[in-house]
């Protein structure tokens, strides 16, 4: 439990590990466009193959971005279900009773499936091969922008570093604390639900005391480092495009092109 | 030389959550010079974190005065610099550690006051090496020791530029081998670098290294001088609820009794040759 690793990174060293997570950030993002964009069979094809190439670029092991999608695998079942025996349409494949299975309708589930498939592999991309703290690093830049629409891109930056510091730190402490009340006779495992969650309380209870503490004395030593908000602050790690951005951003807009053409023809 | 802290009838008054009026440093007179070791020792509750806090600025007097390299702490404009040059570190290691990757949160000061990217850099990269910890620059803090994490927050004070260092109890949470990393990293800052350091501990063996000891008792400066001086005073610590060491403690019990023992004798050394010299 103690050395658990944040979020889902797995440390590398690829093109797309250096990329700067700006980019990967808004590559991600145009790349979800072109997902949406895709309404054909090569369309899908094209996404496929790209998804699979960046895998294999990323050095990741497929297996491993197979993986994020289980957590919404019943949802993808479900969409093709519903899509395949709901659908409407004139070409009946199979009929019993009052289901039946159109091609057209089992053409849109398996479309919405793949998008779905495609959207969790491709973000799933953005977290495996960026660390939190250099993914909040990008996340403050890109919103820089915006803070004169009062968008508080440091303050928010500020917090998800604090979070990332002081989560293993409060894992530990939420270990030691049922440790403590399993010796004075607690018990966490028995009970329905309701009951269970009932005796949560003696972790809660000391948990946040001192996470309230904690953030007392965090204050405290950050003001005693002179910390006055974000308002002429410098970096150590500054964010640069490279030139492996660059190709990045060209390639992310050629899938679009691509996708868009598929869709439109050439207008 | 100016002094690097100096107090004018430091008073800290509060008020509790009873609403009772609590004093909790009563006039503190006292110079800290460049390049002294200074401990301060005292029971709990005699104003000793209290008044650690006053030297950054981080508590302001309610009467007198601190000037801290001349600035008085009372002017608003002054506090950046102040807490520039006086940098403090605290009791709980974990507490303290604002980044979750080594280098960053050393750079964390630094970054506060605008540093340029470039020398922030070498800052982090010089003041890691000062404190022995630039192999664990890009590690996460919390698989580190407690020692570890103290010389990492030594390092933070160092990357800011302060040239004095508040410590307040940094021991208190750590084993022995981490209490003993701290204390020899701070000796070798005094040593090498002339760092100021301001030393607030419990551990009496700690105080016995500095080359100056205050004793702090009801808000109030009870005694100082140099640890002989002041460890030699068994009595009089006892009754501030303070323990003097084992061979204070002997060489004062013997001379009691009758035997013919120098005064000064704080070490397990100075009492055995005096033993032996008989």
């Amino acid at each position: 439990m103690l050395d658990i690793t944040l979020g889902q990174y797995y440390p590398g060293n690829s093109f797309i590990h250096r990329l700067d997570p700006r980019t990967k950030i808004l590559t991600t993002l145009l790349l979800i466009v072109a997902v949406f964009l895709a309404n054909t069979a090569i369309g899908y094809g094209a996404l496929c193959a790209m998804v699979l190439f960046i895998i294999a670029v990323s050095g990741l092991p497929f297996m491993l971005v197979l993986k994020s999608v289980k957590p919404l695998l019943f949802i993808i079942v479900l969409t093709l279900a519903l899509h395949a025996l709901m659908g409407q349409g004139e070409h009946v494949l199979w009929q019993w009773k009052f289901i039946k299975v159109t091609e057209e309708g089992l053409r849109l589930g398996v479309q919405m499936a793949m998008r779905l498939i495609l959207l969790l592999m491709i973000s799933s991309i953005l977290t495996f091969t960026t660390s939190p703290i250099v993914l909040t690093d990008g996340i403050e830049a890109l919103l820089r922008p915006f803070r004169v629409i009062g968008v508080p891109a440091h303050e928010l930056a500020m917090m998800m570093t604090i979070a990332l510091r002081f989560i293993p730190t409060l894992m530990e402490e939420t270990d030691r604390i049922i440790k403590a009340q399993t010796a004075r006779g607690a018990d966490f495992d028995s009970g329905n639900l309701l009951v269970k969650a009932k005796n949560m309380l003696p972790i809660l209870v000391p948990l946040f005391i001192s996470a309230f503490r904690r953030a007392d004395d965090l204050a405290i030593a950050m003001e005693a480092r002179c910390y006055r908000g974000g308002e002429g602050r410098t970096r150590m790690h500054q964010l640069a495009y490279r030139a492996g951005d660059v190709m990045a951003f060209v390639f992310a807009f050629v899938m679009i092109g691509l996708l868009a053409f598929l869709r439109w023809g050439l207008l | 030389m100016d002094p690097v802290i100096e107090t004018k009838g430091l008073t800290h008054v509060y008020i509790d959550a009873d609403n009772n009026q609590v004093t909790a440093l009563g006039g503190i007179e006292m110079q800290i010079e460049p390049g002294e070791f200074v401990a301060i020792i005292g029971a709990n509750g005699s104003g000793k974190s209290t008044l650690a806090r006053h030297f950054n600025a981080l508590l302001l007097p309610t009467e007198g005065n601190v000037r801290v390299h001349g600035l008085d702490t009372l002017e608003e404009d002054n506090l950046w610099k102040i807490r520039q040059n006086t940098g403090m570190v605290f009791q709980n290691p974990d507490n303290q550690i604002v980044a979750a990757v080594v280098e960053e949160d050393v750079a964390f000061g630094p970054e506060n006051i605008g540093v340029p990217a470039e020398e922030l850099k070498q800052r982090v990269e010089d003041a890691l090496r000062a404190v022995d910890m630039l192999e664990y620059r890009e590690h996460a803090p919390h698989l580190l020791s407690g020692g570890q994490k103290q010389r990492v927050a030594i390092a933070g004070t160092l990357a800011l530029g302060s040239d004095c260092i508040v410590l307040d109890e940094p021991t208190a949470m750590l084993d022995p081998k981490g209490r003993k990393e701290i204390l020899n990293t701070m000796r070798k800052l005094n040593k090498e670098q002339h760092i100021t350091v301001v030393y607030i501990t419990h551990f009496m063996t700690e105080a016995m290294q500095a080359d100056r000891v205050i004793v702090m008792s009801e808000g109030k400066i009870a005694f100082q001088g140099t640890p002989k001086e002041v460890f030699s005073r068994v009595d009089e610590l006892e009754t501030l609820g303070l323990e003097a060491p084992l061979a204070a403690k002997f060489a004062f019990e013997l001379r009691k009794s009758g035997a013919k023992i120098p005064d000064g004798i704080i070490t397990n050394e100075e009492l055995a040759d005096a033993l032996s010299s008989r």
